[in-house]
């Protein structure tokens, strides 16, 4: 037996029928919907090559019962109720009851560089998104060949395709607003995977709350094949939850402090901006995340910015992505040092721009090495199923390292723009390979 | 202190009726809560609170809040929620029982699902040709195959009895323990499903059918029936119900995962699920990596006593598959008749209640066996001596005093069993039917010729 586990999608709304062919699974992990909305996981170990609607029938309802006639009530209150209260027969024969007014344009940008295999399978997902008013955009990072740029103009007509030869994820997300003609921009990265009704979800949200600036959304497993993978989902995944939160400081006081921990909100993979908010706020640090010395914590900055400047961040979990989570092991754990390093590089990012957070950072700072990396390091010791204590420690080194490497990444992205301002990045690969941070002065 | 910090935090007040359509709160930018009283034309449901953060509150949001913060009140016929988690649980499978189900495969076992069935015994010829003679009586539209597994092939009582059944499998288990030797079973039974029972039980026709029957579900992984007295003619027999007997009631019972996790603190109580003298397992479990066969260091047989079939029922549904108590399924078992038997018996019990609970600990490391042996058995004992001296109950004295006695042995016995084992080797692991070497019917009396 492996330890893979299947993943599917189950609708409510829909007849339950028996999933079959699972030859090769341990268990199913099914991400249970009633019109769309996500209600919640149910794992069924499997016997054999099926499972069988009453199975998932009964999981569902001894794990999720309650949690499915609250999104059914969700649904059924956008009509008025009869006077004696809700009928069991009639709530389950609930219509869909989303938003349906005026929707505003939207632009997807994809950020990539050198992954043109993942990137195809983002492409499919985004060209099948039904919106009306939509603009898919490529954003090819410093790319080191033309492989991208080559499937984009070959294969997707609908797909807008630049290039940003500045490296780091960060520059390129800004070039997405520069390039973008939609009023919201949603980002979802190369190896990520859209849900039918993700930009519908996101647009809803910011047409039906003006105040909204800034909204993140569910990040589902694209797969568990592998034990990497399932790690990453116990090791805390993506997903933040089935419940619709609502951010804002409290303008009064200025005493909340909650959004410093900024990965509760969600990840780069799955979030979306009003583009005005970036006027008023300034763009992404091109001195964090991915393709720097920082190697992340862009987005996390991002979000901890918009609430900070005193905006309305929404987490939505109707909006759907599946991430595809890194396959093998040694990959899992260059991914959580890089973690390690582009969380305390956004603490430090955030505290040398609002010194009067400086403390509340240091506080918190202290609070998640204690709660996440000693606490759960003492665990292994005690519980070593649970965790492998390498993994662990791989993100403890990342958040030693993430301390000092912000002002260097900062340096290097002053560089990098002067020479972007001389005009030597132009070139296909060879200046931009020269120019990466890592052999940086 | 908490009403001067509320003072601080100004909450508007507005009352929704919720047989008119839903309006947007605009008008509520000078406040940080919204508190919604939340009406059913004149009826008031209760209340929920918003934290607009000075922002409006739009119609979305608003119906989140009312159908997280009261789902029970909106429900017809249902009072109040929050106040009773069984009606909670009633409502929850009222919802999926509503779901549409489509193709769904229907909710019987399929005629050509083989079953076999594994009878240990232990030179108790007259009982087992009883039992057999019950088995070979069932009434089921399936194959049904029939193991005896004897566990001291060197008397030769138990083959002369088998002769008597040309269709029964006979093999040997020369080590002492029933978990070696129901494994043995196992190894050679050729069903998708295994059912075990005793040689001392008798059943009535319509007992292996109805067993079987929640097999049907493919989360089912065990099922148990109900073990009911067949004579309670002696005082010891009569002390043994007392005690609890074999029985675990009328009402059926489902153990799943959320039953398993369903208190941090207590045991999970799997004795209360039934035991192996009434039971049927899915045998692709046994070569399940976190479940496997039995532990051979428990059970009768072994200083330990008892406790196989409870650590199976324990892995089983920890691994995430779901075990069904069938009370319609019974059987009828002769108890010991004299009071040494008994005795013997109840210290058995005694000491694999605190084996099993070890290996929970030692094997799968649940801390809360520990408050099971430490806190609540112990208490569970005191008490039922102070029923007795209160003339509450009949159950004599000397009686618990040998099962304190027998939980304190408990760990040496385990100790000693996990010796043995070690000693004389663990069961061969389980192969499924395809995977083995021979045609079993061949292979295991030869097999067993050949110890």
């Amino acid at each position: 037996m492996t330890e893979a586990i299947k993943v599917v999608d189950v609708e409510l709304s829909r007849p339950l029928e028996d999933i079959t062919a699972l030859d090769g699974y341990q268990s199913l992990q099914a991400l249970v919907r009633f019109h769309g909305t996500p209600i919640g996981y149910v794992t069924v170990p499997l016997l054999g090559d099926r499972c069988s609607a009453a199975a998932l029938r009964r999981a569902i309802s001894n794990e999720h019962g309650m949690d499915v006639i609250r999104h059914m009530l969700r649904h059924r209150l956008a009509a008025p109720l009869p006077r004696d209260g809700v009928d069991m027969d009639e709530l389950v024969q609930t219509p869909s009851a989303d938003y349906d007014g005026p929707l505003p344009s939207v632009t997807v940008a994809v950020c990539t560089r050198d992954r043109t295999d993942n990137l195809e399978r983002c492409l499919n997902s985004l060209v099948q998104l039904d919106y009306p008013t939509l603009q898919l955009l490529v954003v090819d990072n410093a790319p080191s060949n033309d492989a991208t740029e080559h499937l984009v103009r070959s294969s997707y007509p609908n797909v807008h395709y630049v290039r940003e030869p500045r490296p780091g994820l960060d520059w390129a997300r800004n070039r997405a607003i520069t390039e973008a003609s939609g009023e919201i921009i949603a980002y979802t990265d190369d190896d990520a995977v859209a849900d039918p009704g993700w930009v519908t979800a996101i647009a809803g949200v910011f047409a039906e709350h003006p105040e909204v600036m800034a909204l993140t959304g569910l990040v589902v497993p694209y797969e568990l094949e592998t034990g990497a993978q399932i790690l990453f989902e116990r090791y805390g995944g993506f997903g933040r939850g089935f419940v619709r939160s609502w951010y804002r400081l409290d303008g009064r006081n200025g005493k909340d402090r909650f959004h410093i921990g900024a990965g509760r909100f969600g990840t780069g993979a799955n979030m979306a901006y009003r583009r005005c908010v970036f006027e008023q706020i300034g763009s992404f640090d091109p001195a964090l995340d991915v393709g720097t010395l920082t190697n992340g914590g862009g987005d996390l900055e991002m979000f901890f910015r918009v609430l900070q400047e005193g905006h309305t961040l929404v987490y939505e979990p109707s909006a759907v992505i599946r991430h595809r989570h890194r396959r093998s092991y040694e990959e899992l754990a260059t991914q959580l040092t890089n973690h390690g390093i582009g969380l305390y590089s956004y603490f430090v990012r955030s505290a040398m721009t609002y010194p009067r957070m400086r403390l509340p950072i240091i506080r918190f700072g202290l609070w998640w090495f204690w709660w996440w990396n000693i606490r759960r390091l003492l665990i292994s010791f005690v519980r070593p199923a649970r965790m492998p204590r390498d993994l662990i420690l791989a993100e403890l080194f990342g958040l030693a390292k993430g301390l000092f490497r912000y002002r260097k990444a900062r340096r290097a992205a002053s560089e990098i723009e002067a020479a972007h301002a001389r005009g030597e990045y132009n070139g296909v690969g060879g200046v931009a390979g020269k120019a990466t941070p890592r052999s940086a002065p | 202190m908490i009403r001067l910090l509320q003072c601080e935090y100004p909450t508007a007040i507005r009352i929704v009726d919720l047989c008119k359509p839903l309006n947007a709160l605009s008008d509520v930018r000078d406040y940080n809560t919204v508190r919604v009283f939340v009406s059913l034309a004149d009826r008031l449901l209760g209340s929920v609170d918003i934290a607009n953060n000075g922002q409006p509150v739009s119609v979305s949001r608003m119906r989140d809040a009312i159908a997280f913060g009261l789902p029970g009140e909106l429900l017809r016929g249902i009072e109040s929620l929050s106040l009773n988690g069984q009606i909670q649980t009633s409502l929850a499978s009222a919802v999926t029982k509503h779901m549409k189900t489509g193709n769904e495969s229907p909710v019987i076992l399929a005629a050509d699902i083989p079953v076999s069935v594994v009878v240990a015994t232990r030179d108790r010829p007259d009982d087992l040709r009883n039992c057999l003679q019950c088995l070979s009586l069932q009434v089921s539209p399936r194959r049904v195959e029939i193991v005896v597994v004897d566990n001291n092939p060197d008397s030769g009582l138990t083959p002369r009895v088998v002769a008597g059944f040309p269709d029964v499998i006979l093999v040997n288990e020369p080590r002492q323990g029933l978990a070696y030797a129901r494994n043995r079973g196992f190894g050679v039974a050729s069903g998708d499903i295994a059912i075990t029972t005793d040689d001392d039980v008798t059943m009535p026709p319509d007992w292996l059918e109805k067993l079987i029957v929640p097999f049907a579900n493919s989360n089912v992984a065990a099922v148990t029936g109900n073990t009911l007295p067949l004579a309670l003619d002696t005082v010891s027999q009569q002390l043994f119900e007392v005690y609890g007997g074999l029985g675990r009631g009328f009402k059926s019972m489902e153990a799943n995962t959320h039953w398993f996790r369903s208190s941090r603190r207590h045991a999970v109580p799997t004795w209360t699920l039934g035991a192996t003298a009434n039971a049927a397992f899915r045998t692709e479990v046994f070569s399940h990596p976190q479940i496997g066969l039995m532990d051979e260091a428990l059970g009768p047989g072994m200083p330990s006593g008892v406790g196989e079939d409870t650590y199976l029922f324990y892995k089983i549904i920890k691994a995430g598959y779901e075990l069904i108590y069938v009370p319609d399924a019974y059987v009828w078992h002769k108890h010991r008749p004299d009071m040494p038997a008994l005795r013997h018996q109840i210290y058995n019990y005694s000491k694999g209640h605190v084996a099993y609970h070890l290996t929970t600990l030692l094997r799968d490391h649940d801390l809360r066996a520990l408050t099971r042996l430490i806190i609540s058995l112990p208490r569970s004992q005191l008490g039922r001596i102070k029923q007795r001296l209160l003339g509450r109950s009949v159950y004599p004295i000397s009686l618990i005093m040998l099962e304190i006695l027998g939980t304190m042995v408990g760990s040496w016995a385990l100790w000693r069993s996990r010796r043995r084992v070690r000693r004389e080797g663990r069961s061969e692991p389980w192969v499924p039917l395809a995977k083995r070497p021979l045609p079993n019917v061949a292979n295991g009396p030869r097999h067993a010729v050949e110890k």
